[in-house]
């Protein structure tokens, strides 16, 4: 049963998530963490608020509708940083800067190819997850609608047979 | 820019051939009328280029394709390309113009769109690119490419009446037939590759020496060729082939798609010299399929099932010239071809071209032709006498050679070449006259031009080259000298004298005349020795063969669909036998050591054991709430094991898994129907199956037990690796190993794994949206 409590609590949960998601991707390349364990803690993140509002509130976002084309996106983003050094004679997967060359800097993130790589298994995996679980959650409040009206049908039609038709 | 000046012939001929499928298609695409118009059109751009290039110096053409297993896209335009390209490509020119009248009708009985002819002109294209491409090939991987693509060509084109399941069926026997021989090829290139360490052939023949490896080698590749040829025991493809329109019999199998086995000989004919059993073994396989295809031909009573087993019958003449060998057999065996495509193809068309005019198929219904088309007749007559090897034909040329071939074995061959001769003298001359001679029985109709022209200028091609046989004479000496790789010179001329090999001829004449004169005799005795032999024969080992396979694949498809269990059981069942299999034939000696067991292993050892009582545990539950929260108790209990064994990524990862796996699975509980939920926590299974699943797991989960316990018995192997990770990590700008690993060392296994993300999760999202949960 969803209460006040819970629906509080997840409104509270839902941008620390997603910034210990976001912290576990950019600083993945130092410490534990990456983007497949940002992306699975952000889908769960938005899979609490779908189990708590369920799928007609939520649907109303963009994030939610859009999440799933994250999966074709993160593809497509992973399969640019991997092929694109091909293009100028190198192997696959070859990243930049190379070895031994300092990368530049934004503040205490270091930029590098390997982290746009990372960004793109982060965006699938999050539009698996959320895709998933919207997916669920779309055909379970289907589920209850259908359930409900089979109630309220039932009823009208056991009203009929009470009103007229002789047994 | 240097190709635009200076054209390098053998690629520009590749180049010119390719496009011709490319244009038509794109132009039919746009409007399907124009197709047969460009197919024509880019047919004759093709031989135009092919005439070019035989008469330009001798081309190669040679760049690095798959450097590692040194394979070459290497292309040569040397006499027996020449020979071949010309065929394909000429012999494909008339084609398509008989196909662009034959095409509209055939439609029209079939009630196809005219996009059909579109395909069908490109399939051709690609079929005649596909020849012209495996005729110049160097390499050997690249002739089983350019192999293979013929096959698949002639599997659209033999299917093209897809609508039919005949038509359906001999397209498949075609491309099974074609295509599992074609693994000869490759093999048998493997082979030579392991000998001489370069697929490259001319590489090959420099350094070739006579070894059972190379014999076997060469068997192999002849498997494919003999296979391809349609010689027997691998006949029985063609005559079914004949469902397809005749411009694809007639291109097929008279200059493309059986020309291609024969050529293949030719191209390895140096090797093939090498052992003399190859040689013995070609000639017993010819020599079968001229006496099985000569006989059987001489009982058909459809016009194109005689021209069917007359051409097994007559590539078996070409396949006993090549076993015979020396120049003389090869030059024979090389002139045959060319003889033999020209008289065939129209042949072919003239039965395709009485069939529309009459309605008829057969030689029972069919007669007096002649009245009603007397230039079909005539041009038809031509091809006829040249297959008959008439005098003043082309054909003429080719028995002598063969005779000439023959004589060299002694009396033997020599009463057996002629033997052969006079079955082809006979099945020929029973098809031409019964179609054209005698009363007329059938309703004729008027059928376009295109239909009779080019079997009337094949015709008098045939008796050109019996008249002025010097331009045939060049190319087939050209050719034999390119297979045998030293220069030879081929003679030919009319002799009026008593030589071996005009008696050889007369003989022939007079016993195939007698043959064709007493057909009432010995017609129904022939008759029904070959329906016994076709009853008993390889066409149906292959029909019984194919129908077992297809028996044991539906029955193990229909119990791995069966249900979950049982599919869960065809994974885990093999698996663990075939991992307990290589868990017996490999060497145990310290591989289940039982370690030291240290105070500081009591955490590990407490989680183990946790997650090991969690797994038992999960057998229990009955009800899938219960089952679901169970599962995730042995992950969790794992993933601290991994955090205690010091990996923080993976327990991470391990956690996070475990969490949206639940949730998911929860998730799809609320989506399936109590009432099918309720079912399977009440109804209990029979004690047999219970039995029979611990069976299953106990084999898979032991059997993964002993790989991991031997795998963490020696850990050293993995540990450079590891160790070399490591220091490489700083360099990839990384502190953290795991993550380096993932999106730089092993970057393109991620990429993998990501994609197989992204195609379950459209499985998923379709399974739900379609309702299936339901």
């Amino acid at each position: 049963m969803t209460t006040e409590l819970s629906k509080i609590s997840a409104r509270i949960l839902l941008l620390p998530v997603l910034m210990i998601a976001m912290g576990l991707m950019v600083k993945g390349y130092a410490d534990t963490g990456d983007g497949f364990s940002a992306g699975v803690i952000a889908s769960l993140g938005i899979g609490m608020q779908l189990i708590i509002f369920g799928h007609g509130e939520m649907e109303r976002l963009p994030l939610i509708r859009f999440a799933p084309y994250g999966v074709f996106a993160g593809l497509f983003i992973a399969l640019l940083t991997a092929f694109v050094p091909s293009m100028r004679g190198e192997n696959l997967f070859t990243h930049w800067p190379p070895a031994g060359e300092a990368a530049p800097h934004f503040g205490m993130l270091e930029l590098i190819t390997a982290v746009v790589f990372d960004i793109g298994v982060f965006l699938v995996v999050f539009g698996f997850g959320v895709g998933v679980l919207g997916a669920i959650a779309r055909g379970e409040s289907r589920m209850m609608q259908a359930e409900e009206r089979e109630a309220r049908g039932s009823r009208v039609r056991t009203g009929n047979d009470e009103a007229g038709t002789p047994t | 820019m240097t190709w635009l000046t200076d054209p390098n012939p053998a690629l520009t001929v590749l180049i010119v051939a390719m496009l011709a499928p490319v244009l038509t298609v794109a132009v039919g695409s746009w409007k399907p009328e124009l197709a047969r118009i460009v197919a024509v059109g880019t047919g004759a751009l093709a031989f135009g280029t092919a005439l070019w290039a035989t008469a330009s110096d001798e081309a190669t053409f040679s760049r690095m394709w798959i450097e590692t297993w040194d394979v070459r896209f290497a292309l040569s335009f040397d006499g027996l390309a020449a020979m071949y390209t010309l065929l394909a490509t000429g012999i494909g020119l008339f084609v398509a113009v008989y196909a662009s009248g034959y095409m509209p009708l055939h439609r029209e009985h079939t009630r196809r769109p005219p996009i059909d002819d579109t395909r069908f002109f490109g399939y051709l294209l690609l079929f005649m690119a596909s020849m012209v491409g495996l005729v110049m090939a160097q390499d050997l991987i690249l002739i089983f490419v350019f192999w293979d693509m013929t096959a698949v060509a002639s599997f659209f084109l033999i299917g093209f009446d897809r609508e039919e399941e005949d038509a359906r069926e001999s397209a498949q026997m075609a491309l099974l037939v074609t295509v599992i021989s074609a693994f000869g090829l490759l093999v048998g290139a493997l082979l030579l590759w392991r000998e001489y360490r370069t697929f490259s052939l001319p590489l090959i023949f420099e350094d070739m020496e006579p070894s059972s490896t190379v014999t076997w080698a060469v068997a192999l590749i002849l498997f494919a060729a003999l296979a391809k040829s349609a010689q027997f025991p691998f006949h029985f493809w063609l005559p079914r082939a004949m469902v397809a329109p005749t411009p694809v019999s007639a291109y097929l199998h008279s200059a493309a798609m059986v020309a291609a086995g024969v050529f293949l000989i030719g191209r390895m004919y140096p090797l093939v010299a090498l052992d003399e059993r190859l040689g013995n073994f070609l000639v017993a396989i010819g020599a079968a399929s001229m006496i099985v295809g000569g006989l059987i031909a001489l009982t058909r009573d459809a016009f194109k099932q005689v021209l069917a087993y007359s051409t097994v019958s007559q590539y078996g003449y070409v396949v006993v010239m090549f076993g015979l060998g020396g120049s003389d057999g090869v030059m024979g065996a090389t002139f045959y071809v060319i003889a033999h495509a020209l008289a065939k193809s129209a042949l072919f068309m003239m039965a395709g071209a009485v069939t529309e005019s009459t309605g008829t198929l057969t030689l029972s219904e069919t007669g007096g032709v002649a009245r009603k088309m007397p230039l079909l007749a005539a041009g038809s007559l031509l091809a006829a006498a040249g297959m008959m090897a008439l005098p003043m034909t082309i054909g003429f040329f080719k028995d002598e050679l063969f005779f000439t071939a023959a004589s060299a074995q002694g009396r033997a061959m020599q009463l057996f070449s002629v033997l052969g001769a006079s079955l082809a003298f006979a099945y020929i001359g029973r098809l031409w006259t019964g179609i054209f001679l005698g009363e007329v029985r059938q309703e004729h109709r008027q059928v376009p031009i295109m239909l009779t022209w080019p079997v009337v200028v094949l015709g008098g091609l045939t008796l050109l080259g019996g008249l002025w046989v010097e331009p045939f004479r060049q190319i087939a000496s050209d050719a034999a000298s390119a297979s045998i790789r030293h220069d030879v010179e081929l003679h030919l001329a009319y002799h009026l004298d008593t030589r071996a090999e005009n008696m050889m001829a007369v003989s022939v004449y007079a016993a195939g005349l007698t043959l064709l004169l007493t057909e009432r005799w010995w017609r129904m005795g022939l008759s029904s020795i070959v329906s016994i032999g076709s009853k008993l024969g390889p066409a149906r080992i292959y029909l019984m063969t194919l129908r077992g396979a297809v028996r044991l694949s539906d029955s193990l498809h229909g119990f791995e669909v069966r249900d979950l269990r049982s599919r869960i059981a065809s994974i885990l069942g093999p698996a663990g036998v075939l991992v307990g299999l290589a868990v017996l034939f490999t060497p145990t000696e310290g591989s289940f050591v039982v370690g030291p067991i240290e105070r500081s292993d009591i955490p590990l050892i407490t989680m183990v054991t946790a997650a090991a009582i969690s797994g038992l545990v999960v057998t229990l539950p009955r009800d899938h709430l219960r089952l679901a929260l169970t599962l995730s108790c042995v992950a969790y209990s794992l993933a601290v094991v991994y955090a205690f064994l010091g990996s923080p990524d993976v327990a991470l990862v391990a956690v996070l898994i475990e969490t949206i796996f639940a949730v998911v699975f929860i998730g799809m509980l609320v989506l399936m129907p109590r009432s099918t939920l309720r079912f399977e926590t009440q109804v209990r299974p029979a004690r047999w199956r219970i039995g029979r699943d611990a069976i299953i797991a106990s084999v898979a989960g032991g059997m993964a037990f002993l790989v991991a316990w031997s795998a963490l018995s020696r850990p050293s192997a993995s540990t450079t690796v590891i160790a070399r990770q490591i220091e490489l990590t700083p360099l990839a700008h990384g502190k953290d190993i795991v993550t380096v690993i993932l999106a730089d060392f092993r970057g393109f296994d991620t990429m993998g794994e990501i994609t197989v993300l992204a195609i379950a999760f459209l499985g998923i999202l379709s399974l739900i949206r379609a309702g299936r949960l339901r």
